[in-house]
């Protein structure tokens, strides 16, 4: 039973005025985009921004208030069968029965799909195999997220979203985790995947869109939205405790300081012809910094400069 | 295909919990022995009536010569001992000197007993009085028998088409109602709802899971019937299977009718007792209701269990066909389709 209008041809997913609310609060407002197919996109956004709203709306799990979805170039209303059969998805969490084992899920789930592909070779793809008999209620999370991603996979699908799929994990797992989504990208899918990490979106997205409080701030590449910033670089003091109001520092630089929890920020065009001059007021003003760093500009950054708080609420 | 494939994978998971699998077989059998036993076969248990003090006259010893012929059990103890005995609340029944004869006293709190020894006992009393007048009392013969004349007076007979019909309501009720409520508590059904499986196809799996493990449970109730109490089925095996599958259908539709209206374990609990409870205790699975007021009888039957277990006993206890059974098996018919409806339009993944 094929569908009347999907190609592959055409953007991997188009949204127009997507909205969807809650009693007492509005999750995503009039949400426009469009993801191109072989992509990977993200959605960078701090928690509750509306990332897993958004997500769970296109994947049809969520009925949306308002707005169109066209994923692959199909409609939901007449061709859900066939728009579940090409898509995957690895939802924010998964429970699945307690004493089932990775293989028979994979087995299992596969068996839903027309065409699928086999448990062995998804178990090593997610670093399984030695835990493919396992009970489901004895996995770790990290295991149980990997497990997960192998479902997302398991008919392989066209497009594959992925909602924080880091979450949790430890740094080298998270590793583990971006190397299979380039595998995935490298195999022609495209992907949509959720994050709050910015190292994340900038290592992992073709282009994403900044997200909080359910509206859209922004869209681009990593390196545009940055350089969008004008601001290519920041050096950052780093102060033991809390740190002092930059205030009057600042107006004797002449300079914009910003102020941390921990560390004072000031962006530049040139940092090499900043810090001498700035080491030596420093200096002389008896600022009592820890460390020095001098970084370049991050999506961090970027999100700070919207809305004036960091992703990482 | 797929649907085996569903099939296999309930079947798979549910052994899995050992515990719970033990459970849902050996409870309904530990139910039958033990109500089997110990209510018996049907002998009418003993009635004790304290007799607190001796009338001497001769209407008085002539009711006590009666009530020796009875198969009550006399207890003669003096009014002070008697009246010990009364105030701890372990006399169901007391005859007692009243005026120039007898009369009778009986324990509120053990109603049931203390009625029937008093019906007994006024009996004794007539046919004292009329023996006193000259004449011989002619009691009519009476005669135990079922509605298709089975004369069977065990309990357990009766007791075992009960259980087979309550074993079903409750695993319509919890084993997929209450499970299916918790499963999309736990969200553990939203995993399901971004893949191609259709609904349909995943409660037909359950379904037919449910139905091989009842089988499999009656199968077993049968046997212990047979062996331990000599019970067999006076009907048609076919009839028999057949009339336990529809059992099987209405109980589970309406598990799942009432799974759609709860949120939570919790609301379901109280949702499924409204139906669960009238009809475990109202509708003849281990006692009949003729004495209970007529309104209340007459309400019960609206409920799918009494006239389901009308039909199993009409088939299993005396060995009836179809012909008188439509009405009742109707009535059951009409819930699981109106069920079944319900349970379609409200079932959702999560």
């Amino acid at each position: 039973m094929t569908g009347a209008a999907g190609t592959s041809a055409g953007p991997a997913l188009q949204i127009r005025g997507l909205g969807k609310a809650y009693p007492g609060v509005v999750a995503v407002a009039g949400l426009d985009l469009e993801v191109e197919r072989g992509e990977v996109f993200g959605l960078l956004g701090p928690n509750g921004a509306g990332k897993t709203t958004t997500l769970e709306m296109i994947e049809g799990l969520t009925p949306a208030d308002t707005g169109e979805i066209r994923i692959l170039g199909l409609d939901w209303r007449r061709h859900g069968p066939e728009i579940r059969a090409r898509i995957g998805v690895q939802l924010q969490s998964t429970s699945l029965f307690n004493k089932i084992t990775p293989r028979e899920a994979l087995t299992l789930y596969g068996s839903y799909y027309p065409r699928h592909r086999g448990a062995e070779e998804l178990l090593d793809l997610v670093q399984l195999r030695d835990k493919a008999d396992a009970y489901h209620i004895t996995l770790s999370g990290g295991q149980m997220q990997r497990l997960a991603l192998a479902l997302a996979l398991v008919n392989d699908p066209e497009l594959v979203f992925l909602d924080e799929p880091t979450t949790g994990l430890d740094p080298q797992a998270r590793r583990g985790l971006w190397d299979v989504v380039r595998r995935i990208k490298a195999e022609g899918r495209t992907v949509i995947l959720t994050t709050h990490y910015m190292d994340e979106a900038e290592v992992l997205c073709d282009r994403l869109a900044i997200l909080d409080h359910g509206r859209l701030l922004t869209a681009g590449t990593p390196l545009g939205l940055i350089r969008e910033l004008g601001i290519p670089s920041v050096v950052e003091l780093g102060f033991a405790g809390t740190a002092p109001d930059p205030g009057p520092f600042a107006a004797r630089l002449g300079l914009e300081v910003a102020g941390r929890a921990d560390r004072w920020e000031i962006a530049t065009q040139d940092p090499k012809a900043l810090l001498p001059g700035l080491l030596e007021a420093a200096e002389a003003a008896g600022v009592p910094y820890q460390q020095i760093h001098v970084r370049r500009a991050t999506l961090e950054d970027v999100f700070l400069h919207l809305t004036g708080r960091s992703l990482r609420d | 295909m797929l649907l085996f494939r569903q099939f296999r994978m309930e079947w798979l998971l549910y052994s899995r919990d050992r515990v719970a699998m033990f459970w849902a077989f050996a409870f309904p059998l530990l139910m039958l022995l033990g109500f089997g036993t110990i209510f018996g076969s049907g002998a009418a248990p003993a009635l004790t009536l304290v007799v607190a003090g001796e009338v001497q006259t001769q209407a008085g010893r002539e009711l006590l010569g009666s009530l020796e012929q009875t198969p009550l059990k006399l207890l003669r103890l003096e009014p002070g001992a008697a009246a010990a005995r009364w105030a701890k609340g372990e006399t169901a029944a007391q005859l007692e000197p009243a005026g120039a004869g007898y009369g009778l006293r009986v324990n509120t709190y053990m109603a049931a007993q203390g009625q029937l020894t008093a019906q007994i006992v006024q009996r004794a009393a007539l046919a004292a009085q009329l023996r006193e007048a000259g004449h011989e009392p002619s009691p009519l013969p009476v005669q135990l028998e079922s509605p298709g004349h089975a004369h069977s007076t065990n309990y357990a007979a009766f007791l075992l088409p009960g259980l087979l019909g309550m074993n079903l309501l409750s695993m319509g009720l919890f084993s997929v109602g209450m499970v299916n409520v918790s499963y999309r508590e736990k969200g553990k059904f939203r995993r399901l709802a971004v893949t191609p499986l259709p609904k349909w196809i995943f409660l037909l799996g359950q379904v037919l899971h449910r139905l091989t493990v009842t089988l499999l449970q009656s199968a077993l109730m049968l046997a212990l019937g047979y062996f331990a109490f000599g019970i067999r089925n006076q009907g048609s095996y076919l009839l028999l299977t057949a009339v336990m599958a529809l059992g099987t259908a209405c109980f589970m539709a309406m598990g799942f009718a009432l799974a759609g209206f709860a949120e939570t374990s919790e609301g379901y609990a109280a949702i499924s007792n409204v139906f669960f409870l009238p009809m475990m205790f109202l509708s003849g699975v281990y006692f009949t209701l003729d004495a209970a007021p007529h309104w209340l009888q007459r309400a019960v039957v609206v409920l799918p269990l009494s006239p389901y277990l009308r039909a199993l006993r009409a088939i299993f206890n005396d060995g009836a066909g179809l012909a008188g059974q439509w009405a009742g098996l109707g009535v059951v018919a009409f819930w699981t389709a109106a069920c079944f409806l319900v349970a379609v339009r409200r079932f959702r993944w999560a």
